[in-house]
């Protein structure tokens, strides 16, 4: 074969090998850590740098944090198993255990068994303080915005809300409501007058508010809603076998475990915004699958 | 009466028109809500976060994002010529085999081509899991698809008398066809193949942005959280790269190809494509060891019934006006701002600005455009038309340069030299010539946007890209698939409109 043959058929071969690429790596397995995208990134990755390290100290196996940019995104990875242990909103907590059946709730934060969104209004919008429920009805016709479509305290229980109050996106202006994407969105497009009303997590809004992120002469908060559950941890069925038996127990007891006690977990507690870690259960997220089946985002 | 006709500089200026509506209704609703927010922003420009932390994830992310678009870039293109090939009603002919394969292969090749590659990304998520060679088959598919039809097109298009000349001197047909057709075809694949790499590497950014990994990730969630300084340490990391590969790649297709160097640059482009891809593909396995393996997770097939529910429930009038009403206005303001930009100011130092402008605009998603517009701003349509018109204006702008620097300026500077004013001797002398080439360009980018409304319809929720994220959002995948399927069936229309208009305007 002349030379340049055999040059072009090596090189075609060596193309080929790149598929080899794909087959399952031998390496060691490790804990992927996923969360759904509900802060800004340099604290995710300060957050879950640390958690995966604590992790990884107390079960002595490798523990990386994987960052998602979407809330669906986070689902599906989960269910097909690109991770293993994710911190879900309550929505997609839910649609994450309805796609991946056996997945188990490990723990919540102690604010998640009673949670808030708290609706904003810019201060031109010319929208009172709401006293009860059925006040929601003087949001019709404004300009309103949830977060991002998948968010439980962004979206689901703001918009259930408003649906018992008898206010459907519809009757917003423009026909429907819009998406930030995220609650920091939320905040500055209200703000900024884009919108004239949104909904968002009580939490981050006390957590802007505390640091200055945000202008009380241009948006205030008009209403607090009725407490619900959220966030919760959920790990993979699978873990006991890829990682010996007993796993899923000792990595729950491990979350569990997290207490103000050392600088690293006074850190993780606080980034988590959270005193401590409760156990949690399935049965409880019963109501939330409720109002997603209601609202369509559970099929 | 002759039909009046509007001539090709009139037609490429027209288009601009779009800015009419989408300025009166965007101008009508700005605020100065946002002027906090966009002072931050620009000023953050000049502070980016220097934070080793995040600069050293910033950089690992780049890394992924490359890794992706050079290993997606290389197998689409192998795949691409290999496929175009096949296509080829040609080349069936000159081994005397049947044709009908050629044309059948050809007309399903539209199908993946139709479908934009977040949504083949985000479908493939839902199959293949969160992996990174899920958005490398995502860049794959469509541009695989693409690069093949324009293969098979300029296959046709040449002139064929070189090849049956050297089929009737009795020459085998394989040799006879790298004899006739490789010198053509191969500057063929270097111009194109180098301008599809930028293009893989706005995707794989763009894949990015809806959760595949990279940077995109990174900039997505940084701007979601407002956190512009870490934001612009991104953006400033994606156009130092962005700018680097594309000095080079102009500087690559400027060398003018001779008879033999010209055989020896197709080998070295061919090695570097190959090299490309395992490049991509092993650095993808390093920087993500343990990302596992990709394992098919079925997802059952629909069932015809619940499909048609599906479809019943959807308001297809309203999504597919607004669609189309966003199509036309961004691809009015992509095709028509950059000449109509030169023309009000055809001076050396306003073209250095508008040439830095359009590589602004081309490098931030348009995702990202949109909600920054949306800060001083009232959510509608325009605003959407207005991102995605001006994304594209980049790439327009760019093209427009380059056709530009290609026409001789002796025109432009005889009409300048007998009185006529900078800007029409600009307009007649420069672009006239180079009017209806461009304005291909533009047909072409009008199917691109069609696809790309997807990437924009957050905003107020408006057309089917808007529809389909949220279908997707909520697992409602008999809703995905009808919607997937009326998209495909839309750009496909477009695209044979647009091939008229093309030709059409080719010919003029």
């Amino acid at each position: 074969m002349p030379s340049r043959e055999r040059g072009a058929a090596t090189l075609l071969a060596l193309f080929l090998c790149q598929g080899l690429s794909v087959l399952p790596s031998i390496a060691k397995p490790a804990l992927r850590v996923g969360a759904i995208p509900d802060q800004n990134p340099e604290r995710l990755n300060r957050l879950y740098g640390q958690l995966a390290d604590e992790l990884s100290e107390r079960l002595k196996v490798t523990v990386r944090y994987v960052p998602v940019s979407n809330y669906p995104a986070t689902v599906s990875a989960f269910r097909t198993g690109g991770l293993d242990l994710v911190w879900f909103g309550g929505l997609t907590g839910v649609q994450a255990r309805l796609q991946t059946p056996g997945a188990k709730v490990l723990a919540q934060r102690d604010i998640d068994a009673r949670f808030r969104s708290v609706f904003i209004a810019n201060t031109a919008a010319d929208l009172q303080p709401i006293q009860s429920i059925n006040g929601l009805t003087s949001l019709r016709g404004k300009r309103f915005t949830f977060g991002s479509e998948s968010s439980t305290s962004g979206r689901l229980m703001p918009q259930h809300f408003l649906a018992k109050a008898g206010v459907s996106p519809s009757q917003f202006s423009g026909g429907r409501a819009g998406f930030s994407g995220s609650h920091d969105a939320t905040i500055a497009l209200v703000q900024s007058g884009a919108y004239q009303a949104g909904a968002l997590n009580e939490q981050v809004w006390t957590s802007a508010l505390k640091q200055g992120r945000v202008n009380t002469d241009k948006v205030t908060v008009i209403w607090r809603t009725p407490e619900y559950v959220d966030y919760h941890w959920v790990a993979r069925p699978d873990l006991d076998q890829h990682f010996g038996s007993g796993f899923t127990t000792r990595l729950q007891r491990a979350i569990l475990a997290i207490q103000p006690s050392t600088p690293r977990q006074t850190t993780i507690l606080e980034l988590f915004a959270a005193k401590r870690f409760i156990p949690a259960d399935s049965s409880q997220y019963k109501a939330i699958e409720t109002v997603g089946r209601e609202l369509g985002k559970i099929r | 009466m002759a039909r009046l006709r509007p001539s090709a500089p009139a037609l490429a200026l027209l288009p601009a028109l779009a800015l009419l509506p989408v300025l009166i209704t965007v101008l009508a609703a700005l605020h100065d809500g946002g002027v906090e927010i966009w002072t931050a922003f620009l000023s953050a420009a000049v502070h980016p976060s220097l934070d080793p932390v995040l600069l050293k994830a910033l950089f690992s992310a780049l890394q992924v994002t490359l890794a992706m678009a050079l290993a997606g870039w290389s197998l689409s293109l192998v795949l691409g010529v290999l496929l175009g090939c096949c296509a080829s009603e040609r080349l069936m002919q000159t081994w005397h085999w049947p044709t009908w394969p050629a044309t059948i292969l050809r007309r399903s090749l539209a199908l993946p081509r139709s479908v934009h590659e977040l949504i083949w990304g985000l479908l493939l998520l839902q199959v293949l899991g969160l992996h990174p060679w899920v958005a490398v088959a995502a860049i794959t598919i469509p541009y695989a698809a693409l690069v093949a039809r324009v293969w098979r097109d300029q296959l046709e298009a040449l002139d064929p008398t070189r090849l049956q000349a050297l089929l009737k001197g009795g020459a085998p047909p394989l040799a006879a066809c790298f004899t006739a057709l490789s010198p053509a075809m191969g500057t063929v694949l270097m111009s194109y193949g180098g301008y599809r790499l930028e293009c893989a590497l706005r995707s794989a950014t763009l894949l990015g942005v809806f959760g595949l990994g990279g940077l995109g990730t990174d900039l997505q969630l940084s701007l979601q959280s407002l956190q512009f300084r870490e934001l612009w340490s991104g953006l400033w990391l994606l156009g130092g790269v962005s700018v680097l590969l594309e000095t080079l790649l102009t500087l690559w297709r400027r060398r003018s190809p001779e008879a033999k160097a010209g055989q020896r640059r197709l080998g070295l482009f061919l090695v570097f494509v190959i090299g490309a891809g395992i490049a991509g593909g092993l650095w993808l396995q390093v920087l993500l060891p343990d990302s596992g393996s990709v394992v098919w997770q079925g997802m059952g097939w629909p069932d015809w019934r619940r499909l048609t529910q599906a479809a019943a429930d959807l308001p297809w009038l309203r999504l597919i006006v607004e669609t189309l009403l966003l199509t036309v206005l961004a691809a009015g303001i992509a095709i028509g701002l950059p000449p109509l930009a030169i023309v009000m100011a055809p001076s050396r130092l306003w073209q250095i600005m508008l040439n830095a402008v359009w590589a602004l605009v081309r490098l931030i998603p348009p995702p990202l455009t949109v909600l920054l517009l949306l800060l001083s701003n009232r959510p509608t349509l325009a605003i959407g038309a207005l991102a995605l018109g001006l994304h594209n204006g980049g790439v327009m702008g760019r093209l427009l340069r380059e056709e530009l620097e290609q026409q001789s300026v002796h025109q432009q500077q005889a009409m300048h030299a007998s009185g006529a004013s900078a800007r029409l001797s600009w307009l007649y002398g420069l672009f006239t010539p180079r009017s209806s080439g461009y304005l291909a360009y533009g047909a072409y980018r009008t199917d691109v946007i069609l696809r790309e409304t997807v990437v924009v319809g957050l905003i107020g929720g408006s057309g089917l890209g808007w529809q389909l994220l949220e279908s997707l959002s909520s697992f409602h995948w008999d809703a995905v698939l009808v919607l997937v399927g009326a998209y495909a069936l839309i750009t496909l229309l477009g695209e044979w409109l647009s091939d008229r208009c093309r030709t059409r305007w080719l010919q003029s």
